[in-house]
């Protein structure tokens, strides 16, 4: 799993850095340009005159001296030109902002939630982070034009009101062709005044993804831990769908949720007709969920007929419908074509049964497994066996 | 983890459950409920008392399914009703359309004498039973005044081929008036393409034409219905089904059929020609009660007790070669399930509340008189002329809209107001067909328990329902058919 | 054609409910309804032909519970009836538009 964050080896400055927002260039990617730009010191020890900081890896050649050196944790050595990243103004704490060899950028604006989602895999905290919103403005004039996929995600972005309106505002006007995903409950949409704002940044490429966790308020405000919820979430969905914007409804598939998924699909069918997409997430066992083992965890054999049939009814609707984060061996061959391959950074750490998997390449399934709980019937699939070249007695 | 609240925590804080409106039907030990829109669920006998006695709990599965399919509410929620609301307006949206299907009756002489016939002549004098075009004209004017604007134009007879020039000139008129009106124009001509040929097709194929055609099965069988100098119709129909497929494309031509009393018994049979000849859809119709004796009521209800078994075969049949991987649509079942499974209202005219007579469709005769179904003009060849809205010489098409002849069986007949269906938990799937109750009973509404097409419909609705509920394979069909 | 007579009690039943059943049965039975302080009496007529007409009997009582019952529905449900139509024909459509 590549890491996203983590502590400089050593940060001997002179004084504060001043901004935290940094976009890195390395010998490659360098121009004459400075503002906002940490200078990243390649094998060759090469490191061009005038950046406000320089990054060395943990055990490559250190830059000049006299200037501001931040060494990298080796966790963050992959770190090279046009990442962002954000630095803190000692110089010791370091977060990615953004990789642009990954397809998947989301970026965090806040890890405050008014939902406490059993299985979140963020877990909501309470302290003011607006710097993170603030950096986020900051990463949209720093990412390059043709950006082709910016990812927005919380904790609850909406808290915001104007603040994050704004943001996409500038992320539209910057960054035109790019599609933009945001993550939110939905609930802050019921307001119509909040979701007339949203339709006016008027993007088309954007979409928001809502999860849904009950075709009913009583399993889905259980699920979020909200009373009322399902009550805001689902009038915000009409409100966003009456405003004519994309909306990809979200369902994390557990043990709570998974028996129900053909009432979840029913319901999406019949009174949310006009969403997008539906996309349908295997339980990642990370954050709240790993302390929520017994009420969520449900082996993926154990629904899949619910998973059948509620793909079937969806795809029979013309709702486009994805499935995520599910290990092909555990689900049924007919239903292989709706997953969705994650461009995983996790894939170097495959699970013992997957070395021998003929699948593993178009494989959604993740597999930083030994550490965490997977389902104990992950079982590599055979290849074809190869065909013998026919032969022509000539 | 005492920062969790567990599930009880997020229940209906109190068991005051609201209904929603809802009708329901015991079939075979079990409750068959449904909401206002429609949407269908089953509960088990004791579930059910539980709903009736107003004795359900503050959450449970059965609680959680009456909310999710909008049976019950909790006393605060307007959700419910909002969504309720929705998709009310989307299956009524039909209503804002109006009339789309215009039939133009271009000659009444047929070269076939089929004996359930009520309207054909055999006769050469074309100008006795053939449209004019003055009539044809005013047709048009009337098609183009209808606010919708989707219109198909489908000649009929008679045979209709036997006036083409009149089509020729009709469809050429109708694509110049539209060059100006930018309407979604259509055609189809309703033939039984024994008099299928080169000009026929070219013309088809320069102007997009769709060809309707009747097949009643196998040769014998069909050739028995439908008699005509040659014994041959089969043999040309089959030939013209695969001519058209050839030389226009295999979406161009479908296929109608006749029951009668002799396919009772071979519905395998008439389903495997269709196979055959790649047809990838057929409609198992109903004995048809025009040309009976139709005013005698045992002869319905007979006849629908027949009829019954030979659709439930021919129904499970065709599941059965879907499962196999012949792909094939029973479209009656198919607009029955676009009712029960989607907000969408197909608006056939047998099925629609108010119903589809001069709404859904509109037929001009061939002597320029108006009805507001086809079933109204065959009524009217055989002595009653209730249905007819008027004539296009005389009448202008407010005075044809707005006739008592349509106004009067379009009111008395709205399903949610007549009695037994108001309380009918089939009612959204159903339709008031005044024509049919007309024809059987002398009145709209008719005698819901002893009509033919009460009857009939109950049936198809409880079978479909039942082989839905009976296996995945089938109900995925099913969704297929009702997203078509 | 034999004759039996049924009774319901009027704290229970309503004629309209005794009269819808006899509307929904009138393929199997006919019946004459008349209205006393305490009960609704029915006088059912069945056909001489008819197989189990203690059934058909049974079937018909309990058809008029179903009666009473969705006599109860109408009356609960008709307000919310009326404002889900209302407010379905009020406003503009939200999936009609586009699809």
């Amino acid at each position: 799993m590549i890491a996203l964050r983590g502590k400089a080896l050593s940060a001997p400055l002179e004084e504060p850095l001043g901004h935290t927002v940094w976009k890195i260039v390395d010998v490659a990617t360098a121009n004459s340009q400075r503002g906002s730009r940490a200078f990243v010191v390649g094998e060759d020890g090469e490191a061009p005159e005038g950046f406000d900081l320089y990054l060395t890896r943990s055990c490559g050649p250190s830059a000049g001296k006299g200037e501001a050196v931040l060494r990298l944790p080796p966790e963050l050595d992959y770190l090279s030109g046009d990442d962002v990243i954000s630095v803190s103004d000692d110089g010791q704490r370091v977060r990615v902002l953004w990789r642009h060899e990954s397809r998947q950028n989301s970026v965090l604006l806040t890890e405050r939630c008014n939902h406490y989602c059993l299985m979140c895999s963020q877990p909501p905290k309470t302290a003011n982070d607006d710097r993170l919103l603030a950096e986020a403005f900051e990463l949209m004039r720093l990412l390059p034009r043709g950006t082709s996929e910016i990812g927005f995600t919380g904790g609850e972005p909406t808290l915001y009101g104007q603040g994050v309106i704004d943001l996409l505002r500038l992320c539209r006007n910057l960054h035109p062709e790019a599609q933009v995903h945001v993550l939110s409950n939905g609930t802050r949409f019921a307001d119509p005044e909040f979701a007339a704002a949203w339709a006016g940044i008027d993007n088309p490429n954007m979409m928001v993804g809502i999860p849904i966790y009950g075709a009913e308020p009583a399993r889905h405000d259980y699920v979020v831990q909200a009373e009322g919820a399902f009550n805001q979430t689902i009038p915000g969905i009409l409100n966003l769908a009456q405003l004519r914007q994309r909306i990809e409804i979200r369902v994390v598939l557990h043990k709570l949720t998974a028996p129900a998924l053909p009432e979840i699909a029913e319901f999406i069918a019949r009174n949310l007709p006009f969403v997008y997409q539906v996309a349908l997430m295997g339980l990642e066992m990370i954050g709240l969920a790993r302390a929520n083992i017994p009420e969520l965890w449900i082996d993926p054999t154990d629904y899949a007929d619910e998973l059948v049939e509620a793909v079937t009814l969806l795809d029979r609707n013309r709702i486009h419908t994805m499935i995520y984060n599910h290990q092909l061996c555990l689900i049924p061959r007919s239903m292989w074509p709706y997953t969705v391959r994650s461009i995983s950074d996790w894939k170097n750490e495959y699970h013992p049964e997957c070395v021998e998997c003929s699948v593993k390449d178009e494989c959604g399934g993740f597999f930083f497994s030994a550490k965490y709980k997977v389902s104990e019937k992950i079982k590599a699939i055979p290849g074809e066996a190869p065909r013998e070249p026919a032969l022509l007695e000539l | 983890m005492a920062k969790f609240r567990g599930p009880l925590a997020f229940q209906a804080p109190s068991a005051e459950w609201q209904l929603l409106p809802f009708r329901f039907e015991r079939i075979n030990g079990k409750v068959l409920v449904t909401n206002l829109v429609g949407e269908h669920l089953f509960l088990s006998a004791e579930d059910f008392d539980q709903l009736a006695r107003n004795e359900l709990p503050t959450d449970s599965p059965l609680v959680r399914r009456l909310r999710a399919k909008h049976v019950i509410r909790e006393g605060a929620d307007e959700l419910p009703v909002e969504l309720l609301a929705i998709k009310s307006r989307t299956r009524y949206r039909r209503l804002a359309e109006f009339t789309s299907l215009h039939i133009f009756v271009a000659s009444l002489r047929c070269e076939h004498s089929c004996p359930y016939c009520q309207v054909s002549r055999q006769s050469s004098d074309k100008g006795a039973f053939d449209m004019t075009w003055e009539t044809a004209a005013l047709g048009l004017e009337s098609a183009f005044r209808s606010p919708s604007q989707n219109i198909k134009i489908e000649f009929q007879g008679g045979e209709p081929l036997l006036n083409f020039e009149l089509i020729e000139e009709v469809v050429a008129a109708a694509e110049v008036r539209n060059a100006s009106e930018g309407k979604n124009l259509g055609f189809v001509i309703a033939t039984n393409l024994a008099l299928l040929d080169d000009r026929v097709i070219d013309f088809c194929r320069a102007h997009d034409v769709y060809i309707s055609t009747s097949l009643d099965g196998p040769a014998d069988l069909h050739n028995k219905n439908r008699p005509r100098p040659g014994k041959n119709s089969w043999e040309l129909a089959t030939a013209g089904i695969q001519r058209v497929r050839e030389e226009l494309g295999v979406d161009r031509v479908s296929a109608l059929m006749t029951t009668t009393r002799s396919s009772l018994g071979r519905v395998r049979e008439i389903i495997d020609t269709y196979v055959e000849l790649g047809l990838t859809s057929m409609f198992l119709r109903t004995l048809s009660p025009y040309g009976f004796a139709i005013k005698t009521k045992s002869f319905d209800a007979y006849d629908v007790d027949h009829w019954l078994p030979f659709y439930e075969e021919g129904l499970d049949y065709i599941i059965e070669l879907n499962a196999r991987g012949v792909p094939m649509v029973e479209q009656y079942a198919a607009l029955i399930l676009k009712k029960m499974l989607t907000n969408d209202d197909p608006g056939y005219v047998d099925l629609t509340s108010p119903s589809g007579i001069g709404i859904g469709a509109i037929v001009y005769n061939y002597d320029g008189d108006v009805y507001a179904s086809d079933e109204g003009r065959m009524l009217a060849e055989m002595g009653d002329k209730k249905f007819r809205l008027g004539n296009l010489h005389q009448d202008s098409y407010e005075e044809i809209m707005l006739s008592d002849a349509l106004l009067a069986p379009l009111e008395e007949s709205f399903a949610p107001s007549a009695p037994m269906c108001q309380d009918c938990a089939f009612e959204t799937y159903c339709g008031s067909d005044p024509t049919y109750h007309y024809a059987t009973t002398g009145d709209f509404v008719g005698r819901k328990p002893t009509s033919g097409f009460c009857r009939r419909n109950m049936a198809i609705f409880k079978l479909l329902l039942d082989r839905y509920e009976g296996d995945a394979g089938t109900r995925a069909l099913f969704q297929t058919w009702a997203g078509h | 054609m034999s004759e039996h007579r049924l009774s319901f009690a009027s704290s229970a039943h309503s004629v309209d409910a005794v009269q819808r059943a006899a509307y929904r049965f009138s393929d199997r039975l006919s019946c004459d309804i008349s209205e006393r302080p305490d009960a609704v009496e029915v006088i059912v007529h069945l056909a001489d032909d008819t197989s189990e007409p203690e059934a058909v009997l049974a079937d018909f009582r309990n058809e008029v519970l179903d009666q009473v019952l969705r006599e109860r529905i109408r009356a609960e449900t008709g307000d919310v009836r009326n404002l889900v139509l209302a407010l379905a024909f009020s406003r503009t459509g939200l999936i009609d538009a586009d699809g």
